[in-house]
């Protein structure tokens, strides 16, 4: 975990995780680890980690659906300012298709769907864009505090 | 995630315990699944998931689904907070 800025008003932490299913428990502790660091509101704290926690898991779903056994690694970068918090992720697989991006009805029973609807109550605003290199794509979830 | 099954006559009950994400969602399909089949009635015992996300969800939701087909059906119990509000969440969905 590295420490890009480190002072009371402006806090950035970055962590990357190989992508596989079994590094979303690392990216949860990650989190929490951070969140405690940064004093964020715990009743806030475990509702950001769920929504950090389901961004992960859809670029190891989507972004690498054809590619499970990947040495590919993504990263998550939490930045803090006194009145926002910034959640960015960085992966080089797929690049997303924003059209596709949606929740479905929860008869589909698809993860996938209901963890971008989860990310959308968690979280103010989500926003794609495409990742500088080396990096294909660029996830921002932003949450006002 | 650790699980223990307890039977009784016509219920079996489903004692899960840690985080239930995508990376363990199978395990309980593997557990669950072939218990409702079985034509039994499952309970899920949710009083020591500390977390749960989307995937977890599903496996609830599969699990109910699976059910109706088998003429059985399937309870929560002792839903965890953690779980209760990951639960509300998804049921603005419904």
């Amino acid at each position: 975990m590295s420490t890009e800025v480190a002072d009371t008003t402006n806090l950035s932490e970055k962590k990357d995780f190989l992508v596989r299913s079994s590094s979303l428990k690392d990216v949860r502790s990650f989190s929490r680890e951070v969140f405690e660091k940064f004093k964020i509101n715990e009743d806030l704290r475990e509702e950001l980690v769920l929504a950090i926690a389901e961004a992960a898991q859809n670029i190891v779903k989507h972004a690498y659906k054809d590619y499970p056994d990947t040495q590919d690694r993504m990263a998550v970068r939490i930045s803090c300012t006194e009145k926002e918090l910034e959640i960015s992720f960085f992966d080089k697989g797929k690049p997303v298709e924003k059209s596709k991006v949606k929740h479905r009805a929860i008869d589909d029973v698809k993860p996938g769907g209901l963890g971008t609807f989860f990310i959308q109550e968690i979280m103010d605003s989500i926003k794609f864009k495409e990742g500088d290199k080396p990096w294909i794509n660029n996830l921002v979830l932003t949450k006002k505090l | 995630m650790k699980y223990k099954v307890t039977e009784s006559e016509n219920v079996s009950t489903v004692f899960l315990d840690g985080e239930i994400d995508m990376d363990v969602a199978d395990n309980v399909r593997e557990v669950v699944f072939p218990l409702i089949d079985s034509g039994k009635e499952v309970h899920l015992n949710l009083k020591g998931v500390q977390y749960m996300d989307s995937s977890g969800i599903s496996v609830i939701v599969e699990s109910n689904q699976r059910a109706k087909e088998k003429n059985t059906k399937v309870e929560l119990k002792e839903v965890s907070q953690p779980v209760e509000k990951v639960l509300a969440m998804a049921r603005k969905f419904l």
